[in-house]
């Protein structure tokens, strides 16, 4: 288990999402697959934060400070982080996902054309 | 990429079993025409991420993750689909399937191509045992007399510990959120709020509006 391979199961991740987003018509299958498309980013994210040690760490022996420890948390943090953003994301655009179809009877991406032109 | 932060080979195979199953269930996600069946297989990919955040010493986020994602976001998307019920077409492709497809590989292909090619040098001189002497090992926090706790490192055997770079990351994130990262903590706050009286808003918006109609006539 190296960081290359976590780094290609989370590039995975990104880029089966990236199909979905992309090929999927239904707004809550764009959704779903926007959904894997942050965890990918996050498993890449704990990865890097389970492979690297910060500077802060370097050189140090024999006792180290709390602060350092949790400096070397910036990855889980940012993970604790984009999981809340995702949460709130998903919330609002299922609400949208609702707003839409209440006015248009459609949950077909297609069929969102009322800003064109 | 190898030394210290090796993990045995019972953890490399558990992240290859958890990541099988993440992305064989995300394939599900994308490719299913029931959207019911794809919810289900969104969650067990979510599962299969919280088990891969566990195998890398991220104990905190895999807990948090089975219960945003797979407690309540899976959920959210299952009450939707379920509620909008729009079944009948859900699994038609968009005509830009190919293009689809290609940007995906294309993706995937880049991100390997960086993971392999890029020299993680600096990362390896980190990897070193003795640069991260004090985390590699058992560690204990000792109360001082003032000002910051000091963590006192019990053992530097390598062979005896679980070769985290971590060993116990979890009981360091609640501290950190209240002093390193308050600022971003409590923007978090506010966001959640906007975003919840946001969906409020915009879900109950045209409710309002029917009413005041019928007022009217």
């Amino acid at each position: 288990m190296t960081l290359e391979i976590v780094l290609v199961v989370a590039g995975a991740l990104f880029s089966i999402g990236l199909f979905g987003v992309l090929a999927r018509r239904n707004i809550i299958a764009v959704i779903m697959s926007l959904e894997l498309m942050f965890n990918g980013v996050l498993v890449a994210a704990i990865g890097f934060s389970r492979f690297t040690a910060p500077a802060a760490l370097v050189g140090v022996d024999g006792a180290i400070t709390e602060s350092a420890v949790r400096s070397a948390l910036t990855g889980h943090m940012f993970a604790v982080f984009v999981i809340s953003i995702a949460a709130a994301e998903t919330a609002l655009a299922l609400a949208l996902v609702f707003a839409f179809f209440r006015a248009k009877q459609s949950v077909e991406i297609t069929d969102a054309t009322d800003m064109k032109n | 990429m190898s030394g210290a932060f090796d993990s045995g080979p019972i953890a490399t195979l558990a992240f290859f079993v958890a990541s099988a199953i993440t992305i064989a269930s995300a394939i599900i996600v994308v490719t299913q025409r029931d959207l019911v069946r794809a919810v289900v297989a969104l969650a067990m990919s979510f599962v299969g991420v919280a088990a891969i955040y566990f195998i890398l010493n991220a104990e905190f986020i895999g807990v948090v993750q089975i219960l945003v994602y797979v407690g309540a976001i899976s959920i959210l998307i299952a009450f939707a689909v379920m509620f909008i019920g729009d079944l009948a077409n859900a699994g038609t492709l968009s005509q830009s399937r190919l293009v689809s497809a290609v940007s995906g590989v294309l993706m995937l292909a880049s991100i390997i191509f960086v993971a392999y090619n890029t020299d993680w040098t600096a990362i390896d001189e980190v990897n070193d045992p003795d640069a991260v002497a004090g985390l590699v090992g058992h560690y204990e926090v000792t109360g001082g007399s003032g000002g910051e706790n000091s963590i006192v490192v019990a053992g530097n055997d390598v062979e005896d510990s679980r070769g985290g770079a971590l060993v116990d990351g979890s009981s360091h994130i609640g501290p950190a959120l209240i002093r390193e990262f308050v600022l971003p903590f409590e923007t978090l706050g506010l966001l959640l709020i906007a975003a919840l009286i946001g969906a409020l808003v915009v879900i109950r918006g045209r409710q309002e509006d029917d009413a005041q109609e019928d007022d009217a006539a």
